[in-house]
C-alpha cells in the first residue's frame, strides 16, 4: 500500500487531533507525563502535517481532496458529486498556519498555567477537540460538513470557557457563548436547507457553478453573513466576546480567539469563493465595510472605560476584526471594477496579512496577559503593579506583542495595518482616519495596561512563572518577530496565495 | 402546491415562532433552553420536508417499485442535526443546573455577574 502522505496531509490535519484527543484520557489514566507527552505529540504531529499540506500547496498547486475517491487528487466527477470535498488551496493553509502556530503556543502554555487544576486528561481532550473543530471549518468545502464542524467548534469551546466551573462567571460566559452558537447554528442549518432545497446539491464548488441569485439565495446569503460575523464578534454582535474571553482559562482565550478569526475565514471563502458569481459585491463589500469600522471604533471605546485586563484586550480584539473585515470590504467592494488592480487587491494583501499577523500577536498579548494573571492572582488594574521586577521576560513579550497589536513601526502588526491605511485611503480617506485614529487609542490603552501592571513600586508576588509558559510565549514572540523582519516574504509567499485560492488574484 | 405538502412547512413555522418567542421574552434559562429546542425540532422537520416528492416511494433501493424516490440526503442530515441538537441541548441543560447551584436561581435577570 503505497498511501502519498503528501496529498493525503488535509485530512490528517483533522484526524491527528481527533485521535489524540481520545487517547489523552486514556493515557491520563496512567500518569500525567504520559497525559502531557501524548497531548504534545499530537499538537506536534498535527503541525507537521499542517506543513506538508502548506508544502505540497506551494510547490505543487492547490488540489481537492475527494472522500471515499480511489485517488485523493482525482476532484469531482459526475459519480462523486454528493462525497463530502475538503480544499487544499492557498487559503486554507493561511487559515491553518494560523491556527495551529496559536495552538501550539496554548497548549505549551497550558503545561505550566494549568498544572494545579485537576481534570487537565478532559481539558486537553476538549482542547484537541477545538482545533479538529476550527481546521474542520477552515479547510471543508460542504456546506452541511461546515455546520458539523461549527458545532464541534461550539460544543468544545463552551466546555472549555466552563473549565473553571467552581466559579459562577465562567458557567455564565459559557451559557451565553452557547445559546449564541446554537442559535447560528440553527440559522446555518436553515440556509443550508434553502441551498438544498433550491439546487438539490451542497458542495461549495456545485453551489458555486448553479447559483442564480434568487430571493431565496440573497436571504440564505443573508443569514449566513449574520451568523459567521457574530461568530467572529463582529459589532454589533460582539456581547459574548468579551464575557467569554476574560472567563475562559488563561490558555484558553487566544484559541476562542482563533475560533472568532476561523470564522473569520470562513466567512471570506464562502463570499469571494462560493457566493460572489450571485451577489452584488459592492453592496455586500460596504455592509462589510460598514461593520468592520463599527467593530474598530466601538470595540476600542468600549476597552477605554474597561479596569479588567482582560476584557479590555478582549475589546481590543474586537477592534482588530474590524480592520479584517474593512479591508476585505473595500477589496470585495472595488471587485470587477478598474480600481481592483489598482488598491482593491492590495487592500486584501493587507486584510488577510492582518489576520494571520492578528492571530499570532493577539495570542502572545492574552498569553502574556495570563502570565500577569498567574503571578499577581487578580485581572483589575488597578489593583495591579510593579510586575516588571519580578517577571522580566513576560514585559518584554508583552511589549512586543501590544506595539505590534497598535501598528508601531518594526513590528508585523505596522506592516499589515500600512497595507491597510495605504489602499483603503484611495476607497475612501475618512475610513484610513478612522483606522489610524483606532490604532492611536489601542496605543494609548496598552501604554496603559503596561504602566499598571508592570511599573511602578515592587508589591511583592509569590509565584514564579513556570518555564513552559516563557517557552510558549518566546515561540509566539519569534514568529511575530519573523513576520517583522520579513514581511514581503510573507505577503508574497503566504497571502497572495490564499488571494489566489479565493479566485480573486490581482 | 397542495394542503399535503404545506402542512409541514407551516408546522415549522409555527415551531420557529413559538421558539423564538420563547427564547426571547421567558426569563427562565430552562424555558429558554426548551424554546431553543423547539427551533431545532422547527430546522429538523423543514430538513426533512425539503426531501419529500409527491408520490415518490422510500428510499430503499431494494424494495423500491421504480426509480422515483424521495431524496435521501436531507434524512442523512437530518439524522446528524438531531444527534448535534441533543448533545447542545444536554450541555445548556448542564450549564444551568451548575447556575443554580451557585447563584441560587436560574432567572435570566438575576444570572449577570459579568456585566460591570
Amino acid at each position: 500500500m503505497n498511501v502519498d502522505l503528501l496529498t493525503q496531509s488535509p485530512v490528517f490535519v483533522l484526524a491527528i487531533p481527533l485521535l489524540f484527543a481520545f487517547l489523552t484520557p486514556l493515557a491520563n489514566k496512567v500518569s500525567k507525563e504520559l497525559r502531557n507527552a501524548v497531548f504534545l505529540i499530537g499538537l506536534l504531529l498535527t503541525t507537521l502535517f499542517v506543513s506538508l499540506m502548506a508544502y505540497e500547496v506551494y510547490t505543487m498547486g492547490s488540489w481537492i481532496y475527494v472522500f471515499g475517491a480511489e485517488q485523493p487528487t482525482t476532484g469531482l466527477t459526475t459519480q462523486s458529486f454528493f462525497r463530502i470535498t475538503f480544499l487544499a488551496d492557498g487559503f486554507s493553509v493561511l487559515a491553518a498556519l494560523t491556527i495551529i502556530i496559536t495552538a501550539l503556543g496554548a497548549g505549551i502554555y497550558s503545561f505550566g498555567h494549568m498544572k494545579e487544576s485537576n481534570g487537565l486528561g478532559k481539558f486537553y481532550t476538549l482542547f484537541l477537540l477545538t482545533l479538529a473543530g476550527v481546521n474542520g471549518m477552515v479547510l471543508t468545502s460542504d456546506l452541511f460538513n461546515l455546520f458539523v464542524w461549527f458545532e464541534v467548534t461550539s460544543i468544545a469551546s463552551c466546555g472549555l470557557i466552563a473549565y473553571h466551573n467552581d466559579r459562577g462567571e465562567s458557567v455564565e460566559a459559557a451559557l451565553k457563548y452557547m445559546i449564541i452558537s446554537v442559535i447560528a447554528g440553527l440559522l446555518l442549518l436553515f440556509s443550508i436547507g434553502f441551498f438544498y432545497g433550491e439546487y438539490g446539491v451542497l458542495n461549495y464548488f456545485l453551489i458555486r457553478d448553479s447559483m442564480t441569485g434568487s430571493l431565496i439565495d440573497i436571504l440564505a446569503i443573508g443569514m449566513v453573513m449574520v451568523i459567521l460575523a457574530m461568530k467572529a464578534s463582529s459589532v454589533p454582535m460582539h456581547m459574548w466576546a468579551p464575557d467569554a474571553y476574560s472567563e475562559a482559562p488563561e490558555p484558553i482565550t487566544p484559541f476562542i480567539a482563533i475560533t472568532s478569526l476561523g470564522s473569520l475565514f470562513v466567512l471570506f471563502r464562502l463570499l469571494f469563493f462560493v457566493f460572489r458569481g450571485a451577489v452584488e459585491t459592492s453592496a455586500i463589500g460596504s455592509i462589510l465595510i460598514i461593520l468592520g469600522v463599527l467593530s474598530m471604533f466601538i470595540g476600542v471605546s468600549m476597552a477605554l472605560k474597561q479596569s479588567d485586563l482582560k476584557r479590555l484586550i478582549a475589546y481590543l480584539s474586537v477592534s482588530q476584526i474590524g480592520y479584517m473585515m474593512m479591508a476585505v470590504g473595500v477589496g470585495l467592494a472595488t471587485l470587477g471594477t478598474g480600481d481592483y488592480g489598482i488598491f482593491g487587491a492590495r487592500a486584501m494583501e493587507g486584510g488577510l496579512f492582518h489576520m494571520i499577523n492578528d492571530g499570532v500577536y493577539k495570542a502572545l498579548l492574552f498569553l502574556s496577559a495570563g502570565g500577569i494573571v498567574y503571578v499577581a492572582d487578580t485581572r483589575d488594574l488597578n489593583k495591579l503593579g510593579g510586575l516588571a521586577h519580578h517577571m522580566p521576560y513576560t514585559t518584554f513579550f508583552f511589549i512586543i506583542g501590544g506595539l505590534s497589536i497598535a501598528g508601531i513601526p518594526p513590528l508585523s502588526g505596522f506592516s499589515s495595518k500600512l497595507l491597510i491605511y495605504k489602499s483603503v485611503y484611495l476607497y475612501n480617506p475618512v475610513l484610513a482616519i478612522i483606522a489610524l485614529v483606532v490604532s492611536i487609542v489601542t496605543l494609548a490603552l496598552i501604554g496603559k495596561i503596561f504602566f499598571n501592571a508592570f511599573l511602578g513600586p515592587d508589591q511583592g508576588v509569590g509565584k514564579k512563572i513556570p518555564r513552559s509558559m516563557i517557552l510558549a510565549m518566546s515561540i509566539l514572540t519569534i514568529v511575530v518577530v519573523l513576520f517583522s523582519l520579513f514581511p514581503n516574504y510573507v505577503v508574497a509567499e503566504i497571502v497572495v496565495p490564499a488571494i489566489e485560492g479565493l479566485g480573486v488574484g490581482a | 402546491m397542495n394542503w399535503f405538502t404545506l402542512f409541514p412547512l407551516i408546522m415549522v413555522v409555527t415551531l420557529i415562532i413559538m421558539g423564538l418567542y420563547v427564547v426571547l421574552f421567558k426569563k427562565n434559562l430552562i424555558k429558554i433552553i426548551m424554546g431553543i429546542a423547539l427551533m431545532q425540532n422547527g430546522a429538523n422537520l423543514f430538513l426533512v420536508s425539503l426531501a419529500y416528492r409527491e408520490g415518490y416511494v422510500a428510499p430503499i433501493w431494494t424494495s423500491a417499485p421504480s426509480a422515483d424516490m424521495v431524496l435521501p440526503t436531507p434524512h442523512a442530515l437530518t439524522l446528524t442535526s438531531i444527534v448535534i441538537g441533543v448533545a447542545t441541548t444536554a450541555l445548556m441543560l448542564s450549564f444551568v443546573m451548575m447556575i443554580k447551584k451557585h447563584y441560587g436561581t436560574i432567572n435570566s435577570d438575576e444570572v449577570r455577574r459579568c456585566r460591570e
